[in-house]
């Protein structure tokens, strides 16, 4: 009995090899080489050389990158609480449609991300672009008379993110929603909480993982996608996002742009602990 | 629904690994009568291409990078094989040849070497013209809307003129835009001296609130849409907004012309070398170079390919005749100088965004 236990033990763990193999080979490895070269030194013109160095996140130390960080944490906070305030509701009604019409909407919502984000963030070039669709609307309907500037503003790349990443939030509600025990608020009803009584607290705390992994999905993109800045916002709007593509691909100071992410992770965990702390959520929606 | 969405993720994966064999299968063969090119995207008119192709008999596998970085890593792990040639920006093609990735050039297999214009030669990045052969050169010009902008621009320093306000594009390329305050201020694109470098940072700034906009790709769409009234553009770009509105105002800046070449090179085992010989000496036949350069939109490199250049191209594909004056390549800089560079251009953006 006692060998049989035994062999399927082995043989679990057998099976759970290439999990294993998988996240070293993706998952620890990159990490641990990005760890390693932040370390290093750029040398001269091209590649790394191999000597110890903590100057790297010296560097980041300085006001102009650090200003870096402020503006994406004010970005992602801006982006993810306008996204919050729209896709919750979204969410929380849709679970309440009928079984027809989510199935619907959820297809509605899903199509759009067929199409590559980079060309939907076109879209709202066109849109946005003096002459473009906006712009005329509001000048044909006498709203204002002069061209509004509205490509490569910061409302322009709030717009952007919002767009992109609300999908995100209003599944994690919607799938929280969609599985909550809808008894539980007849009852508070029943014993004589008013609706916004029951709602707050039973609906909200019943949801509450599903709104924070929303959160957690998009804070934490709102953090790298810097292409939306840079496309909507006319490299304007400098995020950390961009200052590591550009140490990378342009100074060639790879140390540096992995110091950066190194930093921009911890930055990311920290924010994720501190979520969890503040709202003692223990499992995130589909996440953990 | 998730099965769906797992099954499209499949599909996706498939189509990814089948596309790395296509490519893998493409730049690894090594029978004769073969050239694998290694370049960007849309270097070549496909007529071009084909012609060399059904003269020759030798099939073309073009494959593509987006940065001249990704270029140097892959040829660094192919050890200089695979790729027979490659095409790629002045600065890092001086450190392919440093890396001893580029093989010399047999001048006598290229009988028409002599028709390259000299003043793209001699460069730093190949100071004897023993490895390159340049394909088309980036020359630092401005644009403008004259029906928008009253006052006629000359020079660099005429743009820090407040009546520009909101008015600027300009590309994302640091050493381009640090060096044109560093033109202002009468330095050499190549200064290692931090504090003059720190000095055209500063300068910088104060051409803040004049920015509109910064970006390398398409630049040209928003001054033809009127969204910027003066730009700062590569060459490529300069080419398509004068096509589609031949009013713009261009202008050789007074401080002083700075150019970027792309040089043609054999990497050092290239594993058909004499394929690569011929399509290099089909370019540089001037017919050819012209049809090139117009497809292209930058400026020829083979003086005997001038005048083969269609009327409506003359004047921003070919240099004028009395060019000369002072003209400087943007080339490697030592680290340290490098570093003060991508710093101040974060400090200079993050100003436009204030």
């Amino acid at each position: 009995m006692k060998g049989r236990t035994g062999l399927r033990g082995r043989a679990a763990a057998l099976a759970l090899l290439p999990i294993y193999f998988t996240a070293l080979v993706f998952v620890v490895g990159p990490l641990a080489y990005m760890l390693a070269l932040s370390f290093l030194s750029r040398a001269e013109t091209w590649g790394v050389e191999l000597t110890f160095t903590v100057r790297n996140y010296l560097g980041i130390l300085a006001p102009v990158y650090l200003q870096t960080f402020r503006q994406s944490l004010r970005l992602a906070f801006l982006c993810t609480t306008l996204i919050a305030l729209i896709g919750y509701p979204f969410g929380y009604f849709m679970a309440r449609l009928p079984q027809k019409w989510r199935r619907i909407l959820s297809f509605f919502l899903v199509i759009p991300i067929w199409t590559s984000s980079l060309m939907r963030l076109y879209g709202w070039i066109i849109i946005f672009r003096a002459g473009g669709v906006l712009d005329s609307l509001l000048m044909k309907t006498g709203v204002v008379q002069q061209s509004l500037k509205l490509l490569y503003t910061y409302p322009a790349v709030v717009t952007g993110m919002v767009y992109v990443l609300l999908p995100f939030m209003i599944y994690s509600v919607y799938a929280s929603a969609e599985k909550m025990d809808w008894n539980l608020v007849e009852a508070a009803r029943d014993l004589g909480a008013g609706k916004m009584q029951a709602f707050f607290t039973i609906t909200f705390r019943l949801t509450m993982p599903g709104l924070l992994s929303g959160v957690v999905l998009t804070f934490i993109p709102s953090m790298g996608l810097f292409f939306v800045a840079d496309i909507l916002g006319g490299n304007k709007v400098v995020l950390v996002g961009s200052v590591i593509q550009e140490q990378l691909m342009k100074a060639h100071n790879w140390p540096f742009a992995a110091a950066f992410s190194v930093v921009l992770m911890i930055l990311t965990s920290l924010l994720i602990y501190l979520y969890r702390r503040i709202t003692k959520v223990r499992d995130l929606e589909g996440l953990v | 629904m998730r099965k769906l969405l797992s099954g499209l993720l499949a599909c996706a994966l498939l189509l990814g690994a089948l596309a790395g064999c296509q490519s893998g299968g493409a730049s690894s063969s090594k029978s004769g009568g073969q050239l694998n090119l290694y370049t960007w995207e849309g270097m070549f008119p496909p007529e071009v291409l084909e012609g060399f192709e059904s003269e020759t008999g030798i099939k073309i596998n073009y494959s593509n990078y987006d940065f001249g970085e990704t270029m140097l890593t892959k040829l660094q792990t192919a050890g200089g094989g695979e790729y027979d040639l490659v095409i790629a920006d002045d600065y890092i093609v001086e450190s392919v040849i440093a890396a001893d990735l580029a093989q010399k050039l047999d001048k006598s297999k290229l009988p028409n070497f002599g028709n390259i214009n000299p003043v793209y030669q001699g460069q730093f990045f190949d100071p004897a013209d023993e490895y390159t052969v340049p394909y088309g050169a980036g020359v630092q010009t401005i644009v403008y809307n004259p029906e928008t902008v009253a006052k006629p621009i000359t020079g660099y320093a005429d743009l820090w003129d407040p009546d520009f306000k909101d008015k600027i594009g300009m590309i994302a390329n640091y050493r381009v835009i640090n060096g044109m305050a560093l033109k202002v201020l009468g330095e050499s694109y190549n200064t290692g001296d931090l504090d003059k470098i720190q000095a055209a940072g500063d300068k910088l700034t104060e051409l803040a609130p004049n920015v509109r906009l910064i970006k390398d790709d398409n630049l040209q769409d928003d001054l033809i849409s009127g969204e910027i009234d003066v730009a700062i553009m590569y060459t490529s770009q300069v080419t398509l907004a004068k096509l589609s509105k031949p009013e713009l105002e261009m202008v050789f800046p007074v401080e002083g012309i700075g150019f970027g070449v792309m040089p043609a090179f054999i990497p050092s085992k290239a594993p058909n070398a004499e394929a690569a010989y011929r399509f290099l000496e089909y370019l540089l036949r001037p017919e050819i170079g012209a049809q090139c350069f117009e497809w292209l939109g930058y400026y020829s490199t083979n003086g005997a390919a001038d005048e083969h250049i269609a009327e409506e191209f003359q004047d921003f594909l070919t240099l004028p005749a009395d060019f000369g004056g002072d003209t400087e390549m943007i080339e490697n800089i030592g680290a340290d100088a490098q570093d003060l560079h991508a710093k101040i251009w974060t400090e200079f953006k993050t100003a436009c965004g204030q």
